[in-house]
C-alpha cells in the first residue's frame, strides 16, 4: 500500500485530513505535513522525512504520494527534492477534500500499483470534485416508475 | 430489486453515504425512501442533483418504495435504501420487503430525542419501531462507515 503525505502552507494539511476523517474515518497512513511562518524549504523536508519514516513502520510498501496545496510552493519544492531521485515518489497538486478521499480509498484497494496511474487518478479526482449547481440546472425526473 | 445495504441517516446523501457506501456497496441506485421527504420538493429535487457519478438516486414515499421492491424491472438493479427513521424501516419489513440488517449511521438530536451514541439518538417512537425489528430478528448495527466496527443499537439502548 502506497502512504500518503499532505503538505500544505500552514495547519490546511492537518485540518483537512480531519475533515477527510469524517467521512472516510480514522487514517493511520495518511500523514499531515505543515509549513508554519518562519519555517524554510528545509524544515519541511525533514518532516516529510520524519513522516516517511512512520509510514514504512505503519507497513506502506515505500511508494509515497505527495498531495500539495499550491504548484511551486515551498512545500512543493521541498517534496520535489525527495521526489527527483526516488521513482517510486509522485507528486500530485491543489490538494482538495475530493482528491484525499479519493486517494485514501485507493490506497485501501491498492496493492503494489505503480504510483504514476495513482497519480493520474488524483488528478482526475480533483478536476471532478469542482462541479456547479444553478436553478436552471435541475433536471426532470424521467423514469416514470421510479 | 437487490437490497445492498439498508441505511437510516437523516443527512440522507451526504459525504458518507456518496464516497464511502455507494463504493462498497456497488450499488446502482440509492432510494430515499420517506414519506416526508418525498413531499417536500426542494429537498427532494436537491437529493436527485447530489448522486454519485453513475449512480441515480431517488425519493419516494413508503407506499411507492414498496411497489418498486416489488416491480420486476428493478429485478436485478443493487439498491442501497436510505431513510431517516426506523419507523419507516418497519413499514417496508411489515409490507414484506425483506430487509435483513439495518446500518444506523445518522440519527440527528432534537428536542424530545435522547442521544445514545455520538451519531444517533431515539424518542420512544424510534425506540418501540427498533424493538418491533429486533423481534423480527433483523440486525441493527451502528456504523458511520464501512470500516468502523459494529456497535449492536439493542446492547446501547439498554
Amino acid at each position: 500500500m502506497f502512504g500518503i503525505i499532505v503538505g500544505t502552507h500552514g495547519r490546511f494539511s492537518e485540518e483537512l485530513v480531519k475533515s477527510c476523517e469524517m467521512i472516510c474515518g480514522e487514517q493511520k497512513n495518511v500523514k499531515a505535513v505543515t509549513l508554519i511562518p518562519g519555517e524554510g524549504p528545509d524544515d519541511v523536508v525533514k518532516k516529510y522525512e520524519v513522516a516517511i519514516k512512520e509510514l514504512k513502520e505503519n507497513g506502506c510498501d515505500g511508494s509515497v504520494l505527495f498531495l500539495n496545496d499550491l504548484f511551486g510552493g515551498s512545500p512543493y519544492n521541498a517534496a520535489c527534492r525527495l521526489v527527483i531521485s526516488n521513482e517510486a515518489y509522485g507528486i500530485v497538486t491543489g490538494v482538495s477534500m475530493p482528491m484525499l478521499i479519493e486517494m485514501i480509498s485507493a490506497q485501501m484497494a491498492d496493492d503494489g500499483s505503480d504510483i504514476k496511474e495513482v497519480m493520474e487518478k488524483a488528478v482526475e479526482a480533483g478536476k471532478n470534485g469542482a462541479q456547479t449547481f444553478h436553478a436552471s440546472s435541475v433536471a426532470a425526473d424521467d423514469e416514470e416508475d421510479l | 430489486m437487490k437490497i445492498v445495504l439498508a441505511r437510516i441517516d437523516d443527512r440522507l446523501i451526504h459525504g458518507q453515504v456518496a464516497t464511502v457506501w455507494s463504493k462498497v456497496t456497488g450499488c446502482q441506485r440509492i432510494i430515499v425512501c420517506d414519506d416526508d421527504v418525498a413531499k417536500d420538493k426542494i429537498r427532494s429535487t436537491l437529493l436527485k442533483q447530489v448522486a454519485p457519478a453513475g449512480i441515480q438516486s431517488h425519493v419516494v414515499d413508503l407506499e411507492k418504495a414498496v411497489r418498486v421492491y416489488e416491480n420486476p424491472k428493478y429485478a436485478d438493479d443493487k439498491c442501497l435504501l436510505l431513510f431517516t427513521n426506523p419507523t419507516s424501516v418497519l413499514y417496508m419489513v411489515e409490507h414484506g420487503v425483506p430487509i435483513t440488517s439495518v446500518n444506523i449511521g445518522g440519527m440527528s438530536f432534537k428536542e424530545g430525542k435522547h442521544q445514545i451514541t455520538g451519531a444517533v439518538s431515539v424518542d420512544d417512537k424510534d425506540i418501540d419501531a427498533f424493538k418491533k425489528l429486533n423481534e423480527k430478528g433483523i440486525e441493527l448495527e451502528i456504523r458511520k462507515v464501512d470500516t468502523d466496527s459494529k456497535v449492536m443499537l439493542m446492547d446501547v439502548l439498554k
